[in-house]
């Protein structure tokens, strides 16, 4: 009750001197709505990034495997790994061991030549198991998937991706039309839906999925994977699965330390982990920055309000003398600093808000639609109010009301 | 209504050790009283006149209010005992600045139970005659307006004891004599009014003179009867 009667007291204050209110508000203004905005913006590109990690991947519960050893850069192809990885490999890693849901077999082949009537593409070929589409969460925009007995009859099917279609039906409906990959004729099965761009900018629809099978045999003539996708059942250990995997590679491949390995087994959590570390590293640096803008706010809050509390030394002994207690003149002083910050908070919040809608959409960004920053900021904008007002508060609650009230 | 005995108040001041502004002062004032305490500057009487207002403690000796000793009570239960049974009128106003006069009424009751009651202080105000400056700003009344505005704050917590510091040092002889009429209102009404003044025109309202030279009551006397009681 009393409190209350104080916090009117102290709103009436930050009415009747605006702009000493103002001054102090602009501070933690600047401050707050830089640590949003930046904030903001360090998380939305954080998920920007984990979006097309998962564009490209599929799920996070999936281990790739590829053959050779040592570090190796970009997409395995036919025509730059070791012939090590085999198909039987695929089905031991999905019979034998129990952390393991599913395999999707890969083989991998780019700038193959696809031609229908006088159009001509060079997309990447796929050929994959019927559990890719699973496997990658992905879905068939129009017609349908691989079935499991295509790929085992050896069927000359395939399903294009978006950039194809564009490239070779400008204006056709391509299903069940023949193109032919290499020079061996396909009848297109089903449309994938979009996927957009992947980590390193570049398109992921320029691509033809066919029956690994019938890749294997019928066009690449190679008997050996360029990839496995390997779906486990607990994507928390995904560590552990990696392990289990490489042992069972290992024994199958006869390799005995010191042996090195033929194979890489890569867990892409941990790969999107050492990606995204860098961009945290700058994101603090930007966070540092402007938690720093808002210490000084709170430095300017907590010098005004000393000044205010020598030139209202009057005011505290009126105070006093009518009956204010210390702890009065303390939560007095202390809710200005607090609501005169919070005010500031508030209102940089919504000008971060605003400024970052209009940025994003005169530079066509995507939409960084991260609520959390600026709920914190507002929080923390109360916390530097009250941080930066306790020793104007306390100062003000010293002021000896006889000494002032005689002057 | 208060009994002082032997009271003293020191202060530091430098290497030179204490000053002692009141030295083992004693008196007793009933109900209802209307007191002056008379004296030169720097004789000792707004010290005297803090401790009676409990805005300051005595170094020595006791003072008991309405029979409690609140010589030696907290910070919290000096504030309350200010808040209920005392009102201050100072001799420069001590109205609060960019705060209307009724505001400036209403502060008392922002530090004793329940709300702070608009209609009230109107009333207080309209008691002292200005009812209707009620929202002008302190800066745009005039010094015996603002002196009328702090009379109806001591008043808003109908307090016993009335204490004024030169109340009409800054006024001039009209808007002066309307604050001595006004105390003299409260005095008929049964307050108990300690007044310190330099003034011996002003001091002719009062019934009693205590006169201080250099932190010691030289005199306590009656004005209606003209013997002296030494001290």
């Amino acid at each position: 009750m009393q409190t209350t009667k104080i916090l009117f007291q102290a709103l009436r204050t930050m009415g009747r001197y605006r702009m000493r209110t103002l001054l102090m508000m602009l501070g933690v203004l600047v401050g707050i709505s830089s640590l949003a905005v930046l904030t903001a913006i360090g998380e939305g590109t954080k998920r920007e990034m984990m979006q097309r990690f998962k564009n490209m991947i599929g799920t996070f519960d999936t281990i790739i495997v590829r053959p050779g050893g040592g570090s190796f850069r970009g997409m395995p192809t036919l025509v730059n790994v070791p012939a090590t990885l085999k198909f039987e490999d695929a089905k031991a890693i999905a019979n034998q061991l129990s952390e393991v849901k599913a395999v999707a077999q890969v083989q991998t082949a780019f700038d193959v030549d696809v031609k229908y009537r006088d159009r001509l593409a060079s997309p990447a070929i796929f050929g994959v198991t019927a559990n890719w589409l699973a496997l990658r969460s992905e879905d068939v925009a129009d017609g349908t998937f691989l079935a499991e007995e295509q790929n085992a009859s050896l069927a000359r099917v395939a399903i294009i991706g978006a950039d194809v279609r564009k490239e070779l039906f400008p204006d056709e409906d391509p299903l069940q039309k023949t193109i032919r990959i290499g020079d061996v004729p396909f009848q297109i099965i089903g449309l994938l839906r979009p996927r957009g761009a992947g980590p390193a900018g570049g398109s992921l629809d320029n691509l033809i999925l066919i029956p690994v099978n019938t890749g294997a045999r019928r066009l690449f003539n190679r008997d050996f994977l360029t990839m496995l996708l390997v779906q486990i059942k607990n994507p928390e250990r995904g560590a552990e699965a990696s392990d289990k995997v490489a042992a069972l590679l290992r024994q199958r491949h006869h390799i005995q330390p010191p042996g090195l390995d033929d194979f890489t087994v890569t867990n892409p959590t941990a790969t999107m982990a050492q990606v995204t570390r860098a961009r945290n590293t700058l994101s603090k640096i930007l966070t540092g920055v402007a938690a720093m803008a808002l210490l000084i706010g709170g430095v300017v809050i907590m010098s005004l309000m000393s000044i205010a509390v020598s030139e209202r030394r009057k005011e505290i002994g009126v105070r006093r003398s009518v009956g204010a207690a210390r702890a009065d003149i303390v939560i007095q002083f202390l809710l200005e600093a607090a609501l005169v910050s919070l005010a500031g908070g508030i209102i940089g919040v919504l000008l971060g808000w605003s400024g970052m809608q209009l940025v994003t959409r005169i530079l066509r960004l995507p939409q960084i639609l991260v609520w959390q920053p600026f709920v914190l900021s507002i929080l923390l904008s109360l916390g530097v109010g009250i941080a930066f007002g306790i020793y104007p508060a306390w100062s003000a609650s010293k002021v000896d009301p006889i000494k002032a009230l005689r002057s | 209504m208060i009994e002082i005995e032997n009271i003293s108040k020191n202060y530091s001041r430098g290497e030179t050790g204490l000053v002692a502004a009141l030295k083992e002062a004693s008196f007793t004032i009933a109900p209802g009283e209307f007191v002056v305490v008379q004296g030169a500057s720097g004789c000792g009487k707004s010290t005297l006149l803090n401790i009676l207002g409990c805005l300051d403690r005595p170094s020595a000796g006791s003072y008991r209010l309405d029979g409690k000793d609140v010589s030696r009570l907290s910070d919290k239960q000096l504030s309350q005992v200010r808040n209920a049974k005392i009102g201050f009128i100072f001799q420069s106003f001590n109205l609060l600045p960019r705060t209307t006069a009724v505001e400036n009424v209403e502060v008392p009751m922002v530090y004793r139970d329940g709300r702070v009651d608009r209609k009230k202080a109107q009333s207080a105000l309209e008691r002292v005659g200005l009812g209707n400056r009620a929202n002008h700003f302190a800066a745009e009344l005039s010094g015996g307006e603002q002196q009328r505005v702090a009379v109806a704050r001591a008043l808003i917590n109908n307090p016993a004891l009335i204490l004024a510091d030169e109340p009409t040092g800054n006024l001039d002889l009209a808007a002066g004599t309307e604050i001595m009429r006004l105390l003299q209102t409260l005095h008929e009404e049964g307050r108990t009014i300690v007044l310190v003044t330099h003034d011996a025109t002003i001091a002719a309202y009062a019934a009693r003179e205590i006169l201080l030279l250099d932190g010691v009551i030289v005199s306590d006397r009656s004005r209606n009867d003209s013997r002296v009681r030494k001290c």
